[in-house]
């Protein structure tokens, strides 16, 4: 058999039925790749759908009010997301305001100021301090960092601020140590090496000549970052922001061992709350009966919303920059 | 003169104020991951020895280790590799070639870049509405499910991103030899794209092998021995979660021991798969 | 086959002899904007056929049409007929793997795939033939010496194709295109990421290949093409221009712009 192909390789017979072959095997091929394609749009339609369907009951019996309300009681099943959306949204804010100027001014450290030796193990230390989990984060904020605050910051910060009215109702005690702002910084360091990270990589996309000349009529590294690169790069870093933001608002548990899981809208930064990760996180095995159940999923669609809105404004901000690096 | 002196002064001053707030920013930042870090070993290691590896999670109050949980930690983060992976490379396959310039690649793209970041708790509600009411009970099947979903966007991600660093060029060589797209694609495109996406992998093993929010409602947990991939199982992070938030010391110090192991494996894995990508550099 | 007049402009006096390529009203669009413009001309048998021209005259372009590799890319499309024996490959009926398999590609940088020296040229064979390890080791041989490459490499055949110099990795892609015995070589300006010493050799191996293959080669190179080319067709902004033996278009040129071209007036 293999004697009769070696004598003639070329034969047309064998050669018209590995093109066939070709041909089938391509078009197979094809299909499962594009197949794979779909399946990634048909996740995302699944996650939404499913939330729906779940939440379903919950968003029937409460309706609009689900969000509006205040409620958290599964004897009586009254359920309300109005406390969990009030700690996402303002865990999330304040670990932003920390850690943008921070992150950013490790950026600026990273890219203008570091000795070159150093610039690669500790960009590298940073990208790998992102992968680090959250759970991680959350435990180390648990036994160590609420503590701290407890017995330190915290009584401190009530004592200055006891008089001044307004302040003295934002930091009112007692201090528990855990509570919306340790889960907020919490957040922030969660997300610092991240925001440094993107802040870097779009600062890097900065033609050098742009920096150059801009040094070349007499400006300071610092009139050259913030006249050149930070308004060159300003869609970057709005983009990582919102990617940042997005992962602190979905950020389940980092948050869920910090913040004390109570369900009510206080004043004071330092009282416990709860975030709706924390909640879903918290509740979910537990809960009983549809309707409890039925809530939970519903604070996750809300969280999915939120996070999709969000997410969405940061890809295409990110979209904006590739493309005009890639011009 | 002295105007435009004191103008170049000043400016001068600012710039040195500003430069020291990021000098102290990048301090900040690094001492407090360096506190984070210092706790975990210093917590970690007090409570690392063999029978962490050798006994199950023990009942509250007392010493036990943390095999099972380990293990179920393996399996899953191994099904969810298996079942991600393919689903995430042959989607990055189609977006980089045979669908480079289609509008559903760009859907794809923006869609799998959301999924990429999506909070993981969402996920884990959708694999329970998925899997675990339908059939009525947790299992470490809709764990590794859960797990799997977010491989698939990590994977999706790194092999376009690999891909389409490949020239042009080669491409063209393996077809102009006759080689059907889907050849040119395995033997050449792959071959050249490999160590890329091997380190894509790798990262998304460092990313779920932490993951705790999706396991919570699909896998549980288990305080026994199971390979049933049928009953609820037990896992690192999981095991972590439950034992620090109990008031029992035993379990604390088994929760930091775990919380050590969970993070000098991520750190491992992500820097074996940036030394991949490192050496590709530099030839 | 139609009679040709040995007058017509397109037709160089090897005409008599058999064509193996005909163009025929070729036109070419890359979305709207139109690269080649009623392109005719016949390249004959186991000769050297060059195509010169400044930058953007489609020369490139219409060597891409000959094997249709075009095809990877969207919004390209050809119009009219490229014979090759007599058979349109532009047909919707023609097997692009199975064309390309006749008619090989050599392109401007080296482009040896991600493997061994050996698997480089085994590679393609391997498509379309079963055969034996030995035939194979044959194969491989004789390939590599086709290309003068054998001597050089002999040794280290498992060594990965990427580590030998430009001019070999160029040699090797030659091996490997001779390797599927090809009736046509497409040479996409094959010299022009080599130093001088490894244009030469292979300039000197397109001189020995003609023998056996139709060859085509486009070059920006003009003493390139007139060094190994039997006929050479001067393009210009999409349009065949003049088409003729080479040291006819080098000596006396018919067309004003071939003439200014040559003498370096421009491109």
């Amino acid at each position: 058999m293999s004697a009769v192909q070696e004598a003639m390789p070329a034969a047309r017979g064998s050669r018209d039925a590995t093109v066939r072959r070709f041909a089938l095997t391509d078009a197979i091929f094809r299909a499962l790749t594009k197949a794979a394609a779909i399946l990634v749009l048909v996740l995302l339609g699944g996650v939404a759908i499913s939330l729906i369907a779940g939440s379903w009951p919950a968003l029937s019996t409460f309706g609009l009010s689900f969000v509006g309300s205040e409620a958290w009681n599964p004897v009586t099943e009254k359920f309300g997301a109005l406390a969990p959306i009030y700690g996402t949204i303002i865990t999330s804010a304040i670990a932003i305001v920390i850690a943008v100027p921070i992150g950013i001014g490790i950026a600026i450290f990273l890219t203008e100021l570091c000795p070159r030796p150093l610039r690669r193990p500790i960009g590298m230390a940073v990208e790998l301090l992102a992968g680090i989990p959250s759970i991680i984060y959350g435990i180390w904020g648990l036994f160590v960092f609420a503590p701290f605050l407890q017995t330190t910051v915290q009584p401190f910060i009530i004592w200055m601020f006891h008089g001044i009215p307004g302040l003295n109702s934002l930091f009112a005690g007692p201090p528990y140590g855990i509570g919306l702002l340790t889960s907020a910084m919490i957040l922030a360091i969660m997300i610092l090496p991240f925001i440094t990270s993107i802040t870097k990589d779009v600062f890097d996309t900065v033609p050098s000549v742009l920096k150059e000349s801009a040094y070349g009529i007499g400006c300071t590294t610092w009139e050259v970052t913030r006249r050149v690169v930070i308004p060159y790069t300003r869609v970057g870093i709005m983009g990582g922001v919102m990617l940042a933001l997005g992962r602190a608002l979905g950020e389940t548990m980092a948050v869920t061992f910090v913040i004390g899981n109570a369900h009510r809208i206080s004043a004071s930064l330092f009282a416990p709350a709860t975030t709706i990760s924390a909640t879903i996180a918290n509740e979910f095995t537990e809960a009983v009966g549809d309707l409890y159940t039925s809530s939970l999923v519903a604070l996750g669609l809300i969280l999915f919303i939120i996070t999709f809105i969000i997410l969405a404004i940061a890809r295409y901000m990110l979209l904006r920059i590739d493309s005009r690096a890639g011009a | 003169m002295s105007t435009a002196l004191s103008l170049h002064q000043s400016r001068k001053r600012k710039n040195s104020v500003m430069m020291a707030l990021c000098v102290v920013a990048a301090g900040i930042g690094l001492a407090w991951l360096a506190l984070i870090l210092g706790a975990l070993i210093y917590k970690g290691l007090s409570g690392v020895s063999l029978a962490v590896f050798t006994e199950m999670t023990p009942p509250p109050g007392d010493a036990g280790g943390l095999l099972n949980a380990i293990y179920g930690s393996i399996v899953m983060t191994i099904i969810g590799i298996l079942v991600g992976t393919p689903i995430g490379v042959l989607a990055g396959t189609y977006m980089a070639e045979y669908g480079r310039f289609s509008k559903l690649t760009t859907v794809v793209r923006f869609i799998n870049d959301i999924l990429l970041s999506a909070p993981s708790i969402i996920v884990g509600l959708f694999v329970y509405e998925l899997m675990v009411r339908p059939m009525g009970h947790f299992s470490a099947i809709a764990g590794a499910v859960a797990l799997s979903i977010l491989v698939i966007p990590v994977v999706v991600r790194t092999t376009e991103d690999m891909l389409n660093l490949v020239p042009n060029a080669l491409r063209e060589a393996g077809t102009a030899i006759g080689a059907p797209r889907w050849v040119v694609i395995r033997s050449v495109a792959y071959r050249a794209a490999m160590s890329g996406i091997v380190t894509g992998i790798l990262l998304a093993v460092a990313r779920i092998s932490g993951e705790t929010a999706p396991l919570l409602f699909t896998a549980l947990n288990n305080q026994f021995w199971s390979s049933n991939l049928n009953a609820p199982m037990a896992s690192l992070p999981v095991t972590i979660f439950q034992f620090a938030l109990s008031p029992y010391e035993e379990w604390q110090q088994l929760a930091w021991t775990g919380a050590l192991i969970i993070t000098l494996t991520v750190l491992g894995l992500s820097i074996f798969a940036r030394s991949l990508t490192g050496r590709r550099e530099d030839r | 086959m139609k009679p040709m007049l040995s007058t017509d402009l397109n037709v160089p006096d090897t005409a008599v002899e058999k064509a193996k390529i005909e163009v025929k009203g070729l036109n070419f669009y890359y979305g709207q904007s139109k690269a080649l413009k009623d392109i005719n001309l016949s390249l004959p048998e186991r000769s050297v056929t060059a195509f010169i021209g400044p930058s953007g005259c489609g020369k490139s372009t219409l060597l891409r049409v000959l094997n249709r590799i075009y095809e990877l890319y969207p919004k390209q499309s050809a119009e009219g007929q490229v014979l090759l024996d007599g058979k349109n490959i532009l047909d919707r009926s023609q097997d692009l793997n199975l064309l390309r398999t006749k008619i090989g590609m050599v392109f401007q940088k080296p482009t040896p795939f991600p493997m061994s020296i050996y698997e480089n040229i085994a590679f393609g064979v391997r498509l379309y033939e079963k055969i034996s390890k030995a035939e194979m080791d044959n194969r491989v041989e004789s390939a590599l010496k086709r290309a003068a490459l054998w001597n050089e490499v002999k040794d280290k055949l498992n060594a990965s194709g990427q580590s030998l110099s430009g001019g070999q990795q160029q040699r090797l892609c030659i091996a490997r295109t001779v390797a599927v015995k090809p009736e046509v070589i497409l040479l996409d300006e094959p010299a022009s990421a080599l130093d001088p010493l490894s244009t030469a050799k292979i300039e000197e191996l397109i001189d020995e290949l003609q023998a056996d293959y139709t060859i085509v080669i486009v070059t920006h190179n003009m003493q390139q093409a007139a060094r190994v080319s039997r006929q050479t067709a001067f393009m210009y902004l999409g349009e065949l221009v003049e088409f003729d033996r080479t040291e006819k278009i080098f000596t006396s040129p018919h067309e004003k712009r071939t003439q200014d071209y040559i003498t370096g007036r421009f491109g």
